[in-house]
């Protein structure tokens, strides 16, 4: 372990404060599920405790959803120090399956998901025409090339009339291995190599994942802006009507608490509709539960804090919005018995 | 008893999923947020009173210490297991039984979190007055087992004063009710009172009637600087003394003003030696005429005076105040805040002087230390933030913790005030009890014959 991360864990002083936000806790019920015991477990394990599948049970079920950090009055950073003794860990070979083969999926395969049809095929008919130098590229990111490959489409029909382009076969940003414990450079390297093929200064994603990814991980400070903001600063040139409609939105925690990204959402919400927020929202909102390796690795506890998320829903909403694939994915099997939409959805409704 | 034996009879009390020998999970369960460590055999999560009974006395019938355990936020190592054995984690008995609110009572299960029952009882106009720092995370049976308070005791006293009833599993699993749902009675020993404050020594708590209150009409919030803390303390004495009673009366030394400013640059603090923030409560009416009270009694001792502008500012100082016992390791990132002799308790008239005291006990050892706390009700907190990868540090810190202590002592204090005893200042108990620890002994030693709840605590 690093003299940062011991330094890290010894700023903690176990006052609980993360015991009582932890969306993991709350579902768990096991001190080890809080980010406080799972600073503890990371300490044990420096200190040579058996790396068995308790320790697994702690360190892994962090959705590094960052609220703890947010929130912990002695400034201590738990997901940092999670992340890393999940990497220090898996370079022992000391790692679950599930995280054995989102690794494997990803550098095989070059996306998690295992998929092996071409990635961008959801391009369609709108690869036409496409140009190979551009000031904007977009990152589909594997959850909108394989598993929403239309909305994918039509998020990049509206970006491709500003004059965004694609990589050419982009591969995965990396996000899942960086945070489950694994070396990502290769994917990484090859994206960038692209990125830097297109000569484009700033790179457009609509994941949360592939976002934080491309910001903080990748290396040279790239420019990298949701399409949220990208869009958010073009809502004139969008010709949008006004929707009678009333939904409330869920900040992505990789794209609000970590990012800051809280306001471009909102805007372009508002400006088609009316918004009610969730009980817990902006820096203070809740984990869909499906970040940090947790819906591979633990799918029934993922399940079950998304089903607490979704208890946050004001009532007489006509639809949950978010601006994520992943958390998408998981407030749908929670089954929150109204429609989530990705944010494009809605803007599109009203572009109609 | 073989280990393997003892989970099996666990398991077959509370279920599979709810017990557990996970090395991990022993570790995490092996301390608070104090200095104290302790590693439990297993640990247990009850669901109902009656699966503690039965927990308890399958101990009793072997031998093995019970450690009942809240959030884990103490500062004293009261649900430390320093003997092994059983924790019985509370917290999943968390429910919130009855609001009889005609009665101005509630009927609570131990783990509920202290802020829970009063965000379930604010919509109806009510609320429960002990409000510790930790009020976001503690339960209230830890609150009751370590009679906690914090900073509205001034005004509205300690948990014990809430407390009607108890329900308590005895050390050979035989479970009595205290008390009782009338806010007077007079039968026999008050039990609720020796189990309220008893730390887990005298039986584990299974249920409580509170008693709570309506919320105040208007509150209002002043912020008086001084050039020192010891002018803070005597314009807290004169405040007292004019008849006024203010709902909070908090010390925030210098550094302290720092942490808070830097954990929230919003709130922007005046600098000053020592800052006095006063809450009053109550009607229109009497906010105002308080807040003019304390403004005459602290305006020759203060350097200024000024009111939070709303209700906005007032919470924010509040928030920020409740989380700056940690919030202190921010001021340098390579010290920790460590909880040790931070909870003194001084007879009013004697704080001028204990704070004085706690300068020269600073400079004595070279260890910064920063004051803050309930002064109102003479409560002191000691903050002290130390490199803990340095053992001439520790070495230090423990030493002027212990000169905090017997000073206090020395002036008519207590070693804690609100946080508890736990094993970290239980080798003060004779020092501060005299004979009355003998007494505390033989009542140990009649409920609790075979030492088996939380044993090596509160000097018992």
């Amino acid at each position: 372990m690093d003299n940062s991360d011991m330094r890290s864990i010894l700023k903690c002083v176990r006052c609980g404060t993360c015991r009582s936000i932890c969306p993991v806790f709350d579902v768990v019920g096991w001190e080890s599920s809080s980010s406080r015991g799972r600073m503890l477990v990371a300490h044990g394990v420096s200190q040579g405790m058996d790396v068995d599948q308790g320790v697994f049970d702690s360190l892994n079920t962090c959705t590094t959803c960052g609220l703890c950090e947010q929130m912990c009055p002695s400034g201590a950073s738990p997901v940092k120090v999670i992340e890393n003794v999940r990497h220090q860990l898996v370079l022992q070979g000391k790692m679950t399956e599930a995280q054995r083969s989102l690794r494997s999926e990803a550098i095989e395969k070059g996306n998690p998901l295992g998929e092996i049809k071409d990635r961008m095929a959801w391009l369609g008919d709108s690869g036409r025409d496409l140009a190979k130098k551009a000031d904007y590229v977009f990152f589909a990111g594997c959850l909108g090339s394989y598993r929403y490959p239309e909305l994918t489409k039509r998020t990049f029909e509206i970006l491709k009339s500003f004059g965004v382009t694609v990589l050419e076969e982009e591969v995965c940003c990396g996000s899942p291995l960086l945070r489950t414990g694994s070396d990502p450079s290769e994917l990484i390297s090859n994206n960038l190599q692209q990125i830097k093929n297109t000569g484009a200064h700033t790179i457009i994603t609509g994941c949360a994942g592939c976002y934080t990814a491309l910001k903080n991980d990748y290396p040279g400070n790239l420019d990298v802006v949701h399409v949220t903001e990208f869009l958010a600063d073009r809502l004139a040139e969008l010709g949008l009507k006004k929707l009678d409609l009333k939904v409330t939105y869920h900040d992505p925690c990789h794209l609000g608490r970590c990012n800051g990204v809280f306001d471009a959402p909102r805007q372009i919400i508002m400006s088609v509709c009316d918004l009610e927020e969730m009980r817990n929202n902006r820096e203070r909102s809740k984990c869909c539960g499906a970040g940090g390796g947790v819906l591979k690795g633990y799918p029934e506890l993922s399940l079950d804090i998304s089903k607490k998320r979704l208890e946050e829903i004001p009532k007489d909403v006509d639809y949950l919005v978010t601006a994520c694939p992943l958390c998408r994915t998981n407030l749908k099997r929670g089954d929150p018995g109204i429609e989530v939409l990705d944010i494009i959805d809605l803007l599109e409704m009203a572009m109609k | 008893m073989q280990k393997s034996d003892l989970l099996e009879k666990l398991q077959q009390i509370v279920g599979k999923e709810m017990v557990t020998t996970s090395a991990a999970e022993l570790y995490c369960y092996s301390c608070d947020a104090s200095q104290v460590r302790g590693m439990p055999d297993i640990v247990v999560r009850p669901v109902s009173t009656e699966q503690v009974s039965r927990i308890v006395r399958l101990a009793y019938d072997n031998g093995i210490p019970v450690t009942p355990r809240g959030a884990g936020t103490g500062l004293a190592g009261g649900s430390v297991p320093i003997e092994g054995g059983i924790v019985v984690d509370m917290s999943s008995m968390n429910r919130l039984l009855e609001m009889d609110l005609d009665n101005l009572q509630v009927v609570v299960e131990p783990g509920i979190v202290q802020e829970k029952l009063n965000e379930a009882l604010e919509p109806y106009g009510f609320f429960f007055p002990p409000d510790p720092g930790s009020s976001a995370m503690c339960t209230l049976g830890g609150l009751i087992a370590n009679n906690g308070s914090g900073m509205r005791s001034v005004k509205y006293g300690t948990t014990r004063n809430y407390v009607l009833g108890l329900e308590v599993v005895l050390a050979d699993g035989t479970v009595i009710n205290t008390g009782s749902k009338t806010t007077k009675s007079v039968a026999g020993y008050s039990l609720t009172d020796l189990f309220v404050g008893s730390e887990g020594t005298l039986g584990v708590i299974t249920g409580a009637v509170l008693k709570v209150r309506a919320l105040p009409k208007e509150r209002s919030v002043l912020l008086a600087s001084f050039e020192n803390p010891e002018l803070a303390g005597k314009a807290v004495v004169k405040v007292l003394s004019s008849g006024m009673i203010p709902s909070a009366c908090e010390i925030l030394d210098r550094n302290i003003i720092e942490a808070i400013n830097t954990y929230d640059p919003n709130i922007g603090l005046p600098r000053a030696g020592a800052i006095l923030l006063f809450e009053v409560d109550g009607t229109e009416n009497t906010v105002r005429e308080g807040i003019e009270m304390i403004k005459e009694a602290c305006s020759s001792l203060a350097s200024s005076i000024r009111a939070a502008s709303d209700k906005k500012e007032r919470d924010e100082i509040w928030a920020a105040r409740r989380l700056v016992g940690a919030a202190v390791s921010r001021l340098d990132p390579l010290r920790t805040r460590v909880y040790v002799g931070e909870d003194i308790g001084v007879p009013i008239k004697e704080l001028p002087g204990m704070l004085h005291k706690v300068s020269e006990i600073s400079k004595e050892f070279s260890m910064p230390i920063m004051t803050y706390g309930h002064i109102g009700d003479g409560n002191l907190h000691t903050g002290m933030c130390i490199d803990v990868l340095d053992e001439k540090e520790w070495d230090k810190l423990n030493m002027a913790a212990d000169k905090i202590h017997r000073t206090a002592i020395e002036v008519g204090g207590t070693v804690t005030a609100e946080h508890g005893v736990g094993s970290a200042r239980a080798e003060y108990m004779g020092l501060e009890l005299g004979k009355g620890l003998d007494v505390m002994i033989l009542i140990k030693k009649a409920l609790d014959p075979k030492g088996i709840l939380n044993p090596g605590k509160m000097g018992v």
